[in-house]
């Protein structure tokens, strides 16, 4: 441990903080910081990371398992017990991968930025923290909704939109939490400040702390129909659009602008070198804030989305590269003439792979949001090795990282072993790579196996689960890659333990001495500008502008500085979303579209609580080869009753959007109860128990209702008691058919109708007449 | 340290300083350059008359194919010598199998031998009496919707085509065939 460190450990010291020199000096004060939240939220981060890894591992195998349990040595199914996974219910892939993803970004990366943020953050300000209540409300409160979710997920309380899957009662805790308690508690503590200027970590916290709430607030935005089950208010492609705003600046905001504040505290400190260029920190922070907001459409490129919005998405996203890189420039060009350290401290090792990791995906992302990369990367596992590479590499080393360097510091005692650190860089290192290596070879393979066609026009491989088949043994090597990161994880987590038992029977508490920041502080005055000719505006604008005086005017003020990267944040989005929202013509109306009936409504939301929407796609590109395989392009006008959207982001299974009609009702219901008794090689869970669950059938007319509440023309349907009557007559309909098929008996009151009943909906109006009521019921109610 | 140091600023937070370095070359040309690529872009993808949309050059593909498979045979009548004809073109009954596959092995296998759906290789059929019916159960489906209407899904050549290809079905022999359903029917006409 470092001299400068060491204070920390002595209990009865006193230490007086270098003054700020731009200070007017005010009356010294003494305080102590509080570590204990940082131990709290840093103990947090890895026994949900460790959940997180798991279920990442679980799911992982669910991919692989359907196959393997069908391999036979010797007369023994060696992988035959672990059937279970694919036929518990609430142990199914689609249940359990929204677990994973939420595990890994709000519990594992999320606890890790708080611990950053509240050790950094007084440190920075020459505080402690504004409120002692407040940081533990936001502690407990944000493990309670994690708990919340590992509980709900499984259990298919849903709102279907990817990374924002928990329900409204959930979202509203999280805003409270987020903004109640930890964005209070976090400017309250600025406001503190003893520290006149903020350094660029803060600048990175204020963008994460302002942005994430918008984004949160504004892509939850539903209409509550029971506790568990709520309808965003947006549909079709304006939902689509919301989402991926969300979902993009998720990672921008959430992984990224807090990491990047994380590195700019951590990485100095821990290479004891000064920050590379403060010039960077000011462009690239800048530029990164305002350009990442445009970029979400390119999730959404050959979509129904309309094509200038995916232009925006693709062109900002190339923008963004030198931002991105910028981070990456500042971080590794702090540890010129410090890569003797990296050598021998595992802990820079970690910040070093991190970093590169960074750049590799920030690289990565501007290129796979090119249109015709993304025409082949899109719906493959290309895109999962590419956030795999972010969230393990990024947030999962500099976290590591950053553990590390504070175990001795916030338990005050020797990390229990740097031989289990080093080797857990190293398990860590070699399972990322195993991890995403297949994970690249098997997106390009199967993208290039959807689209290959043979010389006489036809497609190559028609049969889709020819092509996932294809993927099975760098599913394996994932598997394994995956083991060694989550061994990784459980080693920090018992070294962790371990320091945290060797810890002193009272923590020292050492009183910090600084000025209060005094209120007459007279701001520098702009240097000289280095322009000798007139006029003087130029000269102006050198010296206060193009010198950076007015951002060392803005560091000294969190207010404005808060406000400009609101506005930044803000104006970006609404060049997109305005459009988006009033142009019609982005959405011609079909007037053969009609709503959902109530029977297909409740199917759709058995679809949605399953999960379906993490394996199968309800969107057909204008691709020939896809149109080849799965019918029509989609339209943006078939989804305007589609609260939420569900084009999905990854074909597991193929794409949806048209299965409406092309299979009996006998062969859903079959292929449902467990669909290797249809497809041998079939990956995809088995779902008994819904032939063997009642629908709920009273509960539809409050479904009926909200959705007609959002402008859904459902006519008299929502008289009181019709949407049931009226869900009963087609599901007497369909168990009829199915009987007459040569089907099970007795259905009809089961769930499987009304999820037949969605799927033999999907994509079918575009072919139908208009119904000639069609304009009178729009306008009915 | 090195004797050509940067300078460094007047910050100083909680022990880290920050060098005054400039930003570098080479990170400001690719910045300006993505911008200026950008702009450019966007005016002739998006608002000049020169570009061309998705939709075009799907409609294209879309062209191209209908042209190359049936450009000189014009609309395929859904009768018995147009039928039998097709059987007999290999080119044809290729393009037929590759429907096949997508859309119908799931019911009837890939080689027709029946898994949910009938065995469309052996002598019994249910719906079928001539060749033609093959054609109309194709177009309005049969058995109260186990067997799909396809109208919608595919143009009528389409349709030809894969009655053709069914009725090529007949005769062969798939690795797990399903049991007889139906009637038995008196064997296809011979092609003139």
């Amino acid at each position: 441990m470092s001299a400068a460190d060491s204070r920390s450990l002595s209990a009865a010291s006193r230490h007086d903080l270098p003054a700020d020199p731009h200070a007017a000096r005010g009356l010294m004060e003494e305080f102590v910081y509080d570590d204990a939240i940082v131990r709290k939220f840093v103990l947090a981060s890895l026994v949900f990371g460790v959940v997180a890894f798991l279920v990442g591992l679980i799911v992982a195998l669910e991919l692989v398992i359907p196959s393997a349990m069908q391999w036979t040595v010797a007369g023994v199914r060696p992988f035959g017990w672990l059937s279970f996974l694919t036929n518990t219910w609430f142990l199914s892939f689609g249940r359990l991968r929204p677990l994973h993803t939420n595990a890994a970004i709000f519990a594992f990366a999320g606890n890790a930025v708080f611990a950053a943020v509240y050790y950094s953050t007084q440190r920075l300000c020459k505080a402690r923290l504004f409120s002692d209540t407040l940081s533990n409300l936001h502690f407990w409160g944000w493990q309670a909704i994690i708990v919340a979710a590992a509980i709900t997920l499984p259990l298919g309380i849903t709102q279907g939109k990817e990374y924002a899957e928990l329900e409204w009662p959930i979202d509203l805790a999280i805003a409270v939490v987020w903004v109640g308690f930890f964005g209070v508690n976090f400017f309250g503590t600025l406001a503190r400040r003893r520290e006149r200027h903020m350094y660029v970590a803060l600048w990175f916290y204020i963008a994460t702390i302002v942005t994430v709430a918008l984004l949160h607030v504004f892509n939850s935005l539903a209409i509550p129909v029971t506790l568990g089950k709520s309808y965003s208010v947006y549909a079709g492609v304006q939902d689509a659009f919301m989402q991926w705003w969300y979902g993009h600046n998720a990672v921008a905001f959430f992984l990224t602008t807090p990491f990047l504040g994380l590195m700019y505290y951590f990485l100095p400190k821990a290479a004891e070198r000064p920050v590379y260029s403060y010039r960077l920190s000011i462009v690239h922070f800048w530029s990164l804030v305002f350009i990442y907001i445009w970029a979400g459409p390119h999730h959404l490129h050959y979509t129904a989305l309309p094509s200038w919005a995916s232009s925006l998405g693709m062109l900002f996203s190339l923008m963004l590269w030198m931002p991105s890189w910028g981070g990456m420039i500042n971080g590794l060009l702090t540890l010129r003439g410090a890569w003797s350290k990296v050598a021998a401290d595992p802990i820079l090792k970690f910040f070093v792979v991190g970093i590169t990791f960074y750049g590799m995906s920030t690289f990565e992302g501007p290129m796979l949001s090119i249109k015709s990369v993304n025409s082949l990367s899109h719906y493959t596992d290309w895109t999962i090795a590419h956030v795999h590479a972010g969230a393990l590499g990024w947030n999962g080393f500099m976290t590591f990282g950053m553990v590390y360097w504070l175990l001795p510091r916030l338990f005050q005692t020797e990390l229990w072993s740097r031989k289990l650190m080093s080797a857990h860089f190293w398990l860590g290192t070699i399972g990322i790579l195993l991890y995403v290596i297949p994970i690249y070879a098997a997106g390009i393979t199967q993208g290039l196996m959807w689209r290959a066609f043979d010389e006489a026009g036809r497609l190559q491989y028609p049969d889709f689960v020819e092509t996932v088949m294809r993927l099975m043994p760098m599913y394996w090597i994932r598997v394994l890659g995956g083991t060694m990161f989550l061994v990784g994880g459980i080693l920090c987590l018992y070294n962790a333990i371990m320091t945290w038992m060797a810890r002193p029977a009272v923590y020292a508490e050492p009183i910090q001495r600084a000025p209060a920041l005094s209120t007459t502080f007279v701001e520098d005055a702009p240097p000289a500008s280095l322009l000798s000719t007139n006029p003087q505006f130029a000269q102006a604008v050198d010296s206060k502008i193009l010198q950076g005086w007015f951002h060392r005017i803005w560091e000294g003020r969190p207010l404005r500085f808060t406000v400009w990267t609101f506005i930044a944040v803000v104006v970006a989005s609404l060049f997109e979303m305005i459009p988006t929202f009033l142009i019609r013509s982005n959405v011609p109306s079909i007037a053969s579209v009609q709503p959902y009936t109530p029977l297909e409504l409740a199917g759709r939301e058995i679809y949605i609580a399953e999960g379906c929407y993490n394996c199968h796609s309800q969107m057909i590109r204008p691709i020939w080869a896809e149109t080849k395989r799965y019918g029509e392009y989609s339209k943006p006008g078939e989804f305007v009753y589609d609260h939420p959207f569900q084009w999905g982001s990854r074909r597991i299974g193929p794409d949806l959007a048209r299965e409406g009609g092309r299979q009996s009702h006998d062969w859903h219901v079959r292929h449902l109860e467990n669909p290797r008794q249809l497809i041998p090689q079939s990956i995809m869970p088995a779902y008994t128990h819904l032939l063997k669950d009642d629908l709920d059938m009273p509960g539809i007319q409050k479904r009926v209702d909200a959705m007609a509440m959002l402008g859904v023309p459902y006519g008299e349907a929502v008289k009181p008691g019709k949407a049931e009557e009226m869900a009963r007559e087609q599901s007497n309909k369909i168990a009829a058919d199915l009987v007459a098929q040569g089907g099970y008996p007795n259905l009809e009151n089961k769930k499987v109708i009304a999820l037949v009943a969605y799927l033999q909906r999907l994509g079918t109006d575009i072919s139908k007449p208009a119904p000639a009521s069609a304009v009178a019921t729009a306008g009915g109610n | 340290m090195t004797p050509n140091q940067p300078p460094l600023t007047s910050h100083e937070y909680d022990g880290i300083q920050e060098y005054d370095n400039p930003t570098p070359g080479w990170w400001h040309a690719i910045f300006v350059g993505s911008v200026l690529f950008s702009a450019v872009y966007f005016v002739f993808w998006d608002h000049s008359d020169l570009s061309w949309s998705i939709h075009d050059t799907w409609k294209k593909a879309q062209v191209a194919e209908y042209k190359r498979i049936f450009g000189k045979m014009g609309d395929l009548k859904p009768d018995q010598a147009t039928i039998l004809s097709m059987m007999g073109k290999p080119d044809m009954m290729a393009i037929a199998q590759s429907t096949f596959t997508l859309n119908c092995a799931q019911c009837h296998a890939k080689d027709g031998g029946g898994i949910n759906g009938v065995n469309l290789t052996d002598d019994h059929y249910k719906n079928v009496k001539t060749i033609e019916d093959l054609y109309k159960t194709i177009t309005n489906g049969a058995n109260n919707g186990a067997m799909p209407s396809w109208k919608s899904a595919f143009s009528d050549n389409e349709r030809v085509l894969l009655a053709a290809y069914v009725a090529s079905l007949r005769g062969t022999k798939p690795a797990s065939p399903k049991a007889p359903e139906g009637e038995q029917i008196p064997p296809w006409p011979k092609a003139q």
